[in-house]
């Protein structure tokens, strides 16, 4: 425990001159966000102390409610890239922006109607376990292991980097500085406290963003005199796109097959995120898990309509302050592009036009604290795969004990953490807007076929699920990488192999097929008795009858 | 033990009545969510004249705006529908047959 204060009372020291030194931080932001983080450490420490077993360090002992998981999965979900990013996506867009948020919404009824109960019967820390419950356990952790933590890899490094980025700007730190800030309260949430830590690190954070998401939209909305259509019109007016603000852009019904292939991924996507999987086996019982959900999907959908209201009121009132931008023409032509910051930072200057720079720091502050957050919540994931699946179940083959896993995942949770940092060192100036789209992209493609078609039919087979898994990670890897967002963008190339980004229109389907198929040729004698296990884990997987609760250990 | 405890329940009468029931509801569920969510963007990609149009006379909100609008809400009433349905008829299924087994 000394240690442990030790490094927060480094940490702040070490922050200090930071702050001073550059001088143009917003001082509420400072406060607010020193606020934040001494709050979270008084919860990690109390957090420390029921954190004894593996059980507490990955699904909080399985004490957390509905209620409480709702708002942590909204928590990890609302993540600085998709307030920001979707916000800013509709002041550049309009329309389009919405897309995107109906999109990642869309997950939810899937994972409610397909996976959310039957998870929670069938798995103890993460859906690895679940996809393994009848099926080969080295192929099957492998595989769920290899493309968790790549989607957590590019997740981790989105968030980075843009979080970086946006703490230079709101903070006035440096970048390397903020990322090393960012990484290492990240390691003393998930070192000390685990999952319990990193839960109510995250439904703090919720909370905080979904009344300060709720303010800003209702000081927009009062300009116009509550009246959304007034707002909708100003920004009509004001807007170089005119009323095509209110249609699908060029950029979307230019290619409809990248558009359809991206919805695919966002709403098959949530299904096979490790990280909000994950989430599911911090409550007791499939009950809990579908309060869960309902929770969650109503704040994100709440918080959406939020976001829809912030991206348009920032068209409509930020241009009646050239402060935000640098050289502002007479008639806002130039509005996307000169805007201080970037348009990512459209929720961020209009919290300072309705509210003032009390809001904006509240903002600002919430913002860090979401990026922290998130990033926890992926190391958490990702401390899972490497001593929950391949040191416990592959490598040591269930021999391991539970200290010795334990101890692993508190190294894996440093190795990550250090990694984080370095990653988001080294990728600081390269294009990472593809990451997040090509971690949809697998997950969809790799762990939501294998974990759907595993517990909902019969026929599925290791070979099947393991060569169907791999091919559709592999395909949809390879398909951004020679396409334009990586091949041009990133490696420089000309011209683009694949015809367009989004790989999950042949990807998902692909999958799908080679599981089918590679499950229905499969005449081994595991294949017959994997076949016949499936009877039990219906029967788990409906009744919860054995499942493993809170008091499993 | 494990065994006997899987076979107690599959012999139970209403475990494949809440099998299937169960089955049918999340799987007309999950069509209707497939079938808004595609209508949503096959619309804006293949006919998005029709999302372009302004929802009624002096009216600046488009089908498009208001149709994403309720497509939102459509999420968390379907979601709200099933957990309705689970709490009305599968939990009691489910209790009886735990009930008995257990």
């Amino acid at each position: 425990m000394k240690k442990f204060l030790l490094s927060t009372a480094l940490l702040s020291l070490f922050a200090q001159p930071a702050f001073a030194a550059t001088g143009q931080a917003n001082t509420s932001a400072i406060v607010m966000f020193l606020v934040f983080i001494a709050g979270t450490m008084v919860i990690t420490w109390w957090a420390a102390r029921k954190t004894q077993t593996t059980s507490d360090f990955y699904t909080a002992g399985g004490g957390i409610t509905g209620f409480q998981n709702g708002l942590a999965i909204a928590g990890d979900y609302i993540s600085a890239a998709s307030f920001l990013g979707i916000a800013g996506m509709v002041y550049v867009s309009g329309f389009d922006g919405i897309i995107y948020a109906i999109g990642f919404l869309f997950g939810w009824p899937v994972v409610m109607f397909l996976v959310a109960e039957r998870l929670r019967n069938l798995g103890r820390f993460n859906f690895a376990d679940v996809t393994a419950f009848r099926l080969e356990q080295t192929p099957m952790r492998v595989l769920a292991a290899s493309a968790s933590l790549l989607i957590i890899a590019l997740y981790l490094i989105a968030q980075m980097v843009g979080a970086g980025k946006l703490i230079v700007l709101l903070f006035g730190l440096e970048y390397k500085i903020s990322v090393i800030i960012i990484g290492s309260l990240m390691m003393i949430y998930v070192f000390f406290g685990g999952m319990t830590a990193t839960t109510w690190v995250q439904i703090i954070k919720a909370v905080l963003m979904l009344a300060g998401g709720t303010l800003l939209a209702a000081l927009v909305l009062m300009a116009f005199n509550w009246n959304p259509d007034a707002m909708l019109a100003e920004a009509v007016k004001v807007h170089p796109s005119g009323t095509e603000l209110m249609a699908p852009g060029a950029g979307v019904s230019g290619n409809p097959l990248n558009a359809l292939s991206l919805g695919l991924a966002l709403a098959f996507g949530t299904a096979g995120l490790p990280h909000i999987l994950m989430r599911f086996f911090t409550v007791s019982s499939a009950k809990e898990a579908r309060k869960s959900v309902i929770w969650a999907s109503s704040f994100i959908g709440y918080f959406y309509l939020l976001t829809f209201i912030i991206g348009f009121g920032a068209i409509a009132l930020l241009v009646r302050h050239p402060e935000f931008y640098s050289g502002l023409a007479g008639d806002n032509s130039n509005m996307l592009t000169t805007l201080i910051g970037g348009t990512n930072m459209a929720a961020v200057h209009l919290s300072n036009a309705v509210g003032g720079s009390l809001l904006l720091g509240f903002l600002a502050a919430v913002t860090f604290a979401t990026i922290v957050a998130v990033v926890a919540g992926l190391a958490l994931a990702g401390a899972a795969a490497i001593a929950h699946d391949l040191y416990a179940n592959v490598i040591a083959r269930g021999r391991s004990t539970e200290k010795q896993e334990m101890r692993i995942s508190k190294i894996s949770t440093l190795v990550l953490g250090v990694l984080a940092v370095l990653l988001g060192i080294v990728f600081e100036d390269q294009n990472v807007a593809f990451m997040v789209g090509l971690a949809f992209a697998i997950a969809a493609s790799a762990n939501f076929p294998v974990l759907v078609l595993s517990i909902s039919w019969r026929g599925c087979t290791t070979r099947g699920a393991t060569i169907g898994g791999f091919l559709g990670l592999a395909f949809a890897t390879l398909w951004v990488v020679l396409s334009k967002t990586v091949w041009v963008d990133v490696f420089g190339n000309a011209e683009p192999i694949s015809p367009f980004p989004n790989p999950g229109i042949f990807s998902i389907p692909l999958a799908f097929f080679a599981i089918w198929f590679f499950s229905v040729t499969d005449k081994s004698a595991r294949a017959v008795k994997e076949r016949d296990a499936f009877t039990a884990l219906t029967v788990r997987s409906q009744t919860g009858i054995g499942r493993s609760g809170a008091q499993d250990h | 033990m494990q065994d006997t405890i899987v076979e107690k329940v599959l012999k139970h009468p209403k475990y494949a009545e809440l099998v299937q029931r169960r089955t049918r509801v999340s799987m007309v569920f999950f069509a209707v969510a497939l079938a808004i969510y595609s209508g949503f963007i096959l619309t804006l990609a293949y006919m998005p004249e029709v999302f372009a149009q302004p929802i009624g006379a002096g009216w600046t909100m488009s089908v498009g705006v208001l149709t994403g609008i309720l497509v939102v809400f459509s999420a968390v009433i379907m979601i709200s529908l099933y957990v309705y349905f689970s709490n009305k008829i599968f939990d009691p299924l489910l209790e009886d047959i735990v009930k008995d087994v257990e």
